[in-house]
């Protein structure tokens, strides 16, 4: 069976957890509890007939103070890279989130998730739909109403299997 | 492998660390038992050490790696297992042999989880409170050295600076803005505090108040109420300004030391219109008349209606003989413009210029009785009064 090494990245408190728990047991937790280092799960999916098992590196988020131990990057084959689309700034990081991971690993694959889309008024959603409707890569989530969260693991391992 | 056993034992005897050891194809050779603890299920002997420990997945070039090269080390840390955290590391123990050592550091991470939730919590809480006061009025935070410390974005972007810094590089002095004489922000909250003072800034209107912060800070407003006040302040009839308007213009003139010319303006024989034509007719002659003003006068003049047919200019940065041309050039226009339903019209025109020592009564006095001497002498001309 294939295995492959993904990792959540992003800032805090933009959802990676609850994205995880969502794709792992479709539960959602309103508290909000703080990462420290990182949790690691399992999942095997089958994607065109091929059985794969996703080992998931819930990673704490990175802070203004603390940056993410490079460690945790090592052998990743494939990251998610999350933001909370009612902070920018945490959108605006996921440059620079990138800019380090393939560094690490230049030749990984990678998807985005705008999260926390629930929380946006439907003008706002709008206007995020049409900036990124050229990107597949892409995906507005919701870990709280269960929006596209299956696709976007789907959609790296997809990607990862290419 | 004896020394390592008393090193581990002496170890594993504060209950700190386990160990695993597995041999070249990652299964499990021994264990200590304690390392249950870590996992779901019982370990096992013969057990793919990755089943247990999916950390290892993805790193395994890397760890084959630490079976040929004694001081090549594998190392994660802070990782969750089954509510407990761990510092995981993977070391050489023999050729055929690698030794996984688990260190228990559940106390400390747990201690340091709480402070990062804190601090995570207060950076959301402030990021939101920036973005409440960024929504706000203008803020302007003044130290009690009389040091610009905080500004709001609204504040920025309204002096057109990115930040803090680029208030001092420009030399920004708000309290410039209210009078050219204040010399300092704790001059300026003399003059604020606990009232408030219309400032204009660029072409905007601002109510600015201060308040007091901690008794030594200094906290400054400043809410743009241009729009709402331009409403206030229109004539309806007319469309220019009302007198009120006007003198918050005259006053920021004066205390900003500025040159300008004041000017009465009134149409001659006006009564006559309202006698002959109606009332009616006579607002349309004065709305005419206003257009007809406006339209011929700068965009940072200031035409306001004073009352009946009497209307107020305010002509700024110009010279008084320059102005005495310009006002005889709009009397020489009134008196040739044909004027719907009435005709020709003329009106008189009292001038007066910004002298040392005026204030809006004393200037508006002056143009008023300049004014008064044009109707005297027979209408249709300007005068000019002297102090």
């Amino acid at each position: 069976m294939i295995r492959k090494k993904i990792l959540l990245l992003g800032d805090f408190s933009v959802g990676k957890t609850s994205l995880v728990k969502r794709f792992l047991d479709g539960t959602f937790d309103e508290k909000y509890l703080t990462t420290i280092g990182v949790r690691i799960s399992k999942k095997i999916v089958t994607l065109n007939e091929v059985e794969c098992e996703m080992i998931i590196w819930d990673i704490e988020g990175s802070t203004p103070r603390k940056k993410i131990s490079l460690g945790y990057y090592r052998g990743a084959s494939g990251a998610i890279f999350v933001g909370d689309v009612t902070r920018h700034e945490t959108i605006d990081a996921l440059v620079h989130h990138k800019e380090i991971f393939l560094s690490e690993n230049p030749d990984s694959k990678f998807v985005v998730a705008y999260n926390k889309v629930d929380l946006l008024n439907s003008i706002a959603k709008d206007r995020i739909e049409l900036e990124i409707e050229n990107d597949s890569d892409i995906f507005l989530t919701s870990a709280k109403d269960d929006q596209n969260v299956e696709d976007l693991f789907i959609k790296l391992m997809d990607n990862m299997l290419k | 492998m004896k020394n390592i056993q008393i090193i581990l034992n002496a170890i594993l005897s504060k209950d700190r660390f386990e160990y695993i050891l597995v041999d070249k194809k990652f299964k499990i050779y021994d264990f200590s038992l304690g390392v249950n603890k870590y996992f779901k299920k019982i370990v096992q002997n013969g057990e793919d050490v990755t089943e247990i420990l999916p950390e290892l997945v993805g790193s395994e070039k890397e760890i084959e790696e630490i079976f040929r090269n004694k001081t090549v080390t594998y190392e994660l840390e802070s990782v969750y297992k089954n509510d407990q955290y761990v510092n995981l590391s993977v070391e050489h123990y023999n050729e055929d042999i690698l030794l996984i050592l688990l260190h228990n550091i559940t106390d400390k991470t747990v201690s340091q989880q709480k402070i990062l939730q804190y601090s995570n919590e207060s950076i959301l809480l402030n990021s939101t409170l920036q973005k409440i006061l960024d929504s706000q009025n203008a803020l302007v935070f003044v130290t009690n050295n009389n040091e610009i410390s905080y500004t709001n974005e609204q504040f920025l972007k309204y002096f057109g600076v990115k930040r803090v810094s680029d208030i001092k590089r420009n030399n920004l002095r708000i309290y410039t803005y209210l009078d050219n004489n204040l010399e300092s922000y704790d001059a300026l909250f003399e003059r604020v505090n606990s009232k408030e003072e219309y400032i204009l800034i660029n072409k905007d209107t601002f109510i600015l108040q201060a308040t007091w912060i901690e008794s030594k800070n200094k906290l400054f407003t400043l809410t743009k109420v241009t729009n709402l006040s331009n409403k206030i302040q229109i004539d309806t009839l007319t469309g220019v300004y009302k007198k009120a308007y006007f003198n918050t213009y005259v006053e920021h003139m004066i205390r900003k030391n500025e040159e300008g010319v004041l000017v009465v303006l009134d149409i001659d024989n006006f009564k006559l219109i309202n006698d002959t034509y109606g009332h009616q007719t006579g607002d349309h002659v004065l709305k005419e008349f206003a257009m007809l003003i406006q339209e011929n006068v700068w965009s940072d003049d200031v035409l306001a209606r004073w009352g009946g047919d009497e209307f107020l200019l305010l002509l700024q940065h110009t010279s008084k003989e320059f102005a005495l041309k310009k006002l005889e050039n709009l009397r020489i226009l009134v008196s040739e413009h044909t004027f719907n339903e009435v005709g020709h019209l003329t009106a008189s025109f009292g001038v007066a210029w910004k002298e040392e020592n005026d204030d809006l009564h004393s200037l508006l006095q002056r143009a008023d009785r300049a004014v008064y001497e044009a109707k005297k002498s027979g209408k249709n001309c300007v005068k000019f009064k002297k102090k």
